[in-house]
């Protein structure tokens, strides 16, 4: 570690033995499935969040192939359409319920929260298996469904369709309720691990601003996902007893289903982009290597849009007949929500600004994501205006607003920080140059798939057809060239990090200059992550990291924290009659 | 294959149909005036990252210019400076929602019934037709209602759309501004002959000799120029196939005519009506006439056959018992099957019945080959 540049005291933790390494420490399948060790089970989620997004892109894929002809191409047959249904209908609840949900929180929340808070654990290491478990359950109730009947009422399980149709609905439901148990659980243990396992000298405001968002987040998973539960167990009441409270035939309202749904799901989306909004806020700092711009606004938002995100469910409905009142509230309710996120992307664009920008890999995907979610964000507002709405409700226009947001935000925000930890969570670099040229073909190839969309839905284009007149094949054909290029991308992106494993160098405990404490620990962590809690300051003050070019990594000057007084105390204290 | 004829309506601009509703206008102008602020936030922050990104980006290890970690009257200046421009939009968008939501007195009133999958619009004294015909500049109120699953009924040129839910009834209202053209009688004359045999196929777009010259026209089978109605509610298997057509006559006095001309069976004989109604009335939605198993039995040989009903009884399908399906469907349900035949007791006329009883007989072999008093009639009349 001789480097004449560098400054005398300059500090790296080095590498972990095979004895400490998390991944190496004990070894046989079991030591997996039984383990409690956090960051195996954020392993575990990690795999197969990415084995669902596998099976949810294929499903993608055949949706965007069948509409490359407006008669259908991909199904043909008297159950082209039926086919088709079902196809739309697996994509969306693998997407929403296996994938989205999961992916920031539990696969790299779980990796990420104890070791942020120089924490050994989660405060209860075995509810956390458990919501595992829960989550393989649920997935397993979605599996069995897609193979007995299917499931073609959309993930959003519309009543009265869904207690008419005869698919595997009560199967489907299931899942998502077990899903959601798993969801609240994972919620639940990192509130309390938040709130009880803070490292010395780390208030609520020198928390990493993904912690916050993790907070957020899990806030909402515990306090929405009840109502899911709730509404799915009625739905199956519904179909199984008629208790008539969906089903118009039984003197029910369909709309109050929808009330229902949507108390939950909007939040939910919330779910879905707040981690995102944490991650983005750690690469850019990060990769800019300057300090955040605005932490307690960027903070506050994020508890702003929890809170908010509870009273807009119902511009979902605006076309469904609520009273002029109800409706016009919602919509200035639902403006309300979109302040807090546009001062996240001004911070963002205020933290590059005069920074020392490194365009690694993950930093091209928090570029992408600014664009993409801004896009996003602004077309929020043509849905959120009356008058607009009308027309483009359920057309493809809110079809590509919620994957530029759910896409283009939501996975790019993981993509980037997948590939942000990777070497930290694996211990492997992965080749820069075609991380990035991965990172540019998923942007292109997201954005042929879902810009064309915008302008088939103001032109009229009905969403979950199988089959559309003929003026709107063009943009459908742009928009499925798109959608491969978007695939080819996403493999590229996927094999990359493959091929790090077999070929990646070892990497260094900081390799982008990170100043959270999971770059203090080495890559991969120690089983135990650290021996003692560290004491801590300001997770985004860059002033003490020095490169150091001969090793490719980044060291810390600053002298070691330490609590005072450093001696053990006594046994027995003083006032009890111990020795001074 | 260029961009523009594919997109085509005619004279729509890139992002919209043609405004063919007092709406469309209103919608457009918010949606610009959403667009233009969006744009207005949306290139001079990406051009802000971009530059950063050509200014900043430096090797590795340099040290950030500068270290600023917040500043607050910039933040406080950018949360709520744009709320003014929020304020705009949802303004504007409540004010021109009001308009949309209610419906001028003494709006021409017309019945919408949705169904999977498909549309009866009602025009009332018994006439009912899949397609929606109504007047240009006339201020027209839909009562919708389902008898099944939600759908939601959608004129893009219109810019107008509603839930329909079943159980109650939801309204909207429009007013077109943009009338129907009707092709020469020679020209579908010609286009009927082109496509003798088939289904009538409204996407198909004709080349048509009019008065300015050749055209790329859909039309109706009546040789009206139209504009798309689609469900935009999923509503199952052929929600895609949900959609009919609105024609906007010039004058009352043409609607009038054309609904006279729909009212009844007229001079053509039972069985064509009857398979007119088959088609129109949305049977076809869930009755085959090949065999095939839909929703409900196939047409195909059903008339003078005998099956199972869920009470175990056998039951000869004759007249009576077709009547009594008709109209009340629930009395008498086939063994495998759901009662989730509507009653369309009241929509159809006896005539209307009886016509389709013709139909019946007439893709049957199992109907009785001599056919006594009335429908001998119009067994002659379908065999000139
Ligand atoms: C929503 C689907 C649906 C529509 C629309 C529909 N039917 Fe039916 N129909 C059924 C079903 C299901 C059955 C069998 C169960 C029963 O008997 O009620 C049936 C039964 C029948 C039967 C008795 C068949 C038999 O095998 O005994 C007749 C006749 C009939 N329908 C005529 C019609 C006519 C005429 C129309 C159009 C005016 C029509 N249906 C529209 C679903 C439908
Ligand atoms: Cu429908």
């Amino acid at each position: 570690m001789s480097n004449a540049t560098l400054p005398a005291g300059a500090r790296d933790p080095g590498y972990p033995t095979e004895r400490e390494n998390y991944l190496t420490n004990s070894s046989g399948i079991l030591s997996w499935m039984f383990t409690l060790d956090h960051k195996r089970i954020g392993l575990m989620y990690l795999i197969g969040v990415m084995s669902a997004f596998a099976v949810g892109g294929l499903l993608a894929l055949a949706i965007r192939l069948h509409l490359l002809d407006p008669n259908g191409w991909m199904f043909s047959g008297a159950e082209a359409n039926n086919i088709y249904n079902q196809v739309f209908t697996l994509h969306g609840a693998i997407m929403v319920f296996l994938f989205i949900i999961p992916s920031i929180p539990a696969a790299l929340g779980n990796f990420l929260v104890p070791v942020m808070l120089g924490a050994k654990d989660v405060g209860f290491p075995r509810l956390n298996l458990s919501s595992f478990y829960l989550w393989v359950f649920g997935a397993l109730f979605f599996v069995t469904a897609l193979f007995s009947s299917g499931l073609d009422t959309g993930w959003t399980f519309y009543t009265p369709y869904s207690t008419t149709t005869d698919t595997s609905v009560i199967l489907a439901t299931l899942g998502a309720f077990i899903l959601g148990f798993s969801s609240i659980f994972t919620g639940l243990n990192f509130i309390v691990t938040i709130n009880t396992m803070r490292p010395p000298g780390m208030t609520w405001f020198k928390m990493p601003l993904f912690l916050w968002a993790t907070y957020a987040t899990s806030i909402i998973q515990v306090l929405a996902t009840p109502v899911l539960g709730i509404t799915l167990l009625l739905l199956i009441a519904e179909r199984t007893m008629h208790i008539g409270i969906f089903d118009p035939e039984f003197n029910g309202d369909p709309v109050t289903y929808q009330h229902f749904f949507w108390f939950y799901s909007h939040p939910a989306v919330y779910i879905m982009i707040l981690p995102a909004f944490g991650i983005i806020s750690e690469l850019i700092s990060v990769h800019s290597h300057k300090h955040i711009f605005g932490y307690r606004f960027i903070a506050y938002s994020s508890i702003a849009i929890a809170l908010l995100g509870f009273l807009v469910w119902g511009h979902h409905m605006f076309t469904a007949g609520m009273s002029s009142l109800t409706t016009i509230v919602f919509s200035a309710l639902t403006f309300t929500v979109s302040v807090p996120s546009a001062i996240k992307v001004f911070n963002w664009l205020a933290t590059m600004y005069k920074g020392s920008i490194s365009l690694t890999t993950p930093m091209c995907y928090a570029i992408s994501f600014i664009f993409l979610f801004t896009i996003g964000g602004l077309t929020g507002l043509f849905l959120g205006t009356l008058a607009t709405d009308l027309h483009l409700h359920d057309t493809y226009f809110v079809v590509a607003h919620f994957h530029y947001v759910m896409v283009g935000g939501t996975l790019i925000a993981f993509l980037g920080g997948v590939f942000h930890w990777w070497p930290k969570m694996v211990g492997k670099l992965y080749n820069e140059t075609h991380g990035r040229i991965a990172a540019l073909l998923v942007f292109l190839g997201f954005n042929g798939t879902f810009l064309p969309q915008f302008v088939l839905g103001s032109r009229g284009m009905p969403r979950r057809y199988a089959t559309y007149d003929p003026e709107f094949a063009f943009l459908h054909q742009l928009s499925t060239f798109g959608a491969l290029l978007l695939g080819v991308g996403l493999l590229y992106a996927f094999v990359v990090l493959m091929v790090s494993l077999v070929k990646g160098r070892r990497a260094p405990a900081n390799p982008w200059g990170g100043v959270t404490l999971e770059w203090q620990c080495t890559s991969p962590p120690p089983y135990y992550n650290f021996e003692r809690p560290p004491v801590v300051g300001d997770p985004y003050d860059f002033h003490n990291l020095e490169w150091d070019a001969e090793n490719e990594r980044y060291v810390t000057t600053e002298p070691e924290r330490k609590l005072v007084p450093e001696s053990t105390p006594e046994e027995v204290p003083v006032h009890a009659g111990g020795q001074k | 294959m260029t961009f523009p004829t594919l997109l085509a309506d005619t004279n729509a601009d890139f992002w919209f149909p043609i405004q063919g509703s007092s709406f469309a206008e209103e919608v457009d102008w918010v949606y610009d005036l959403i667009l233009y602020i969006s744009l207005a936030f949306f290139v001079p922050m990406m051009a802000f990252m971009v530059w950063c990104l050509f200014k900043y980006i430096k090797a590795r290890g340099t040290k950030a210019e500068s270290q600023i970690s917040h500043h607050t009257t910039l933040e406080l200046t950018w949360s709520i400076g744009p709320s003014v421009l929020l304020v705009w939009m949802f303004v504007q968008g409540s004010i021109s929602f009001l308009d949309m939501r209610t419906p001028p007195e003494g709006s021409y009133d017309i019945g919408v019934q949705a169904f999977k999958w498909g549309w009866t619009m009602d025009y009332g004294n018994g006439t009912f037709h899949p397609e929606l015909h109504i007047v240009k500049d006339e201020p027209t109120k839909l009562s919708m209602r389902s008898t099944d699953v939600i759908h939601s009924l959608f004129v893009p040129a219109f810019r107008a759309k509603k839930d329909i839910v079943p159980g109650r009834y939801n309204y909207m209202w429009f007013k077109p501004t943009v009338a129907s053209e009707k092709i020469s009688d020679e020209a579908l004359a010609k286009l009927k002959k082109q496509n003798e045999g088939t289904t009538w196929d409204y996407d198909k777009v004709h080349t048509i000799q009019t008065e300015d010259g050749e055209r790329e026209l859909q039309v109706t089978p009546e040789g009206y120029t139209f504009f798309d109605l689609y469900c935009t509610e999923y509503c199952g298997k052929n929600h895609s196939e949900m959609q009919t057509v609105v024609v906007v006559h010039e004058t009352q006095a043409e609607l009038e005519a054309w609904i006279k001309a729909n009212s009844s069976r007229g001079p053509i004989p039972m069985e064509e009506w009857g398979e007119l109604l088959y088609a129109r009335r949305g049977c076809s939605g869930c009755h085959s006439v090949d065999g095939s198993k839909l929703v409900g039995p196939s047409f195909l040989d059903l008339y003078g056959s005998q099956h199972a009903l869920t009470t175990g009884e056998n039951q000869l399908v004759d007249e009576n018992y077709v009547r009594e399906s008709i109209i009340a469907p629930k009395a008498k349900v086939v063994a495998g099957y759901q009662p989730v035949m509507p009653s369309y007791k009241g929509q159809l006329s006896d005539d209307d019945i009886d016509s389709i009883i013709a139909y019946l007989k007439s893709i049957s072999s199992n109907a009785p080959t001599q056919p006594a008093g009335a429908e001998a009639e119009s067994e002659e009349e379908s065999a000139e």
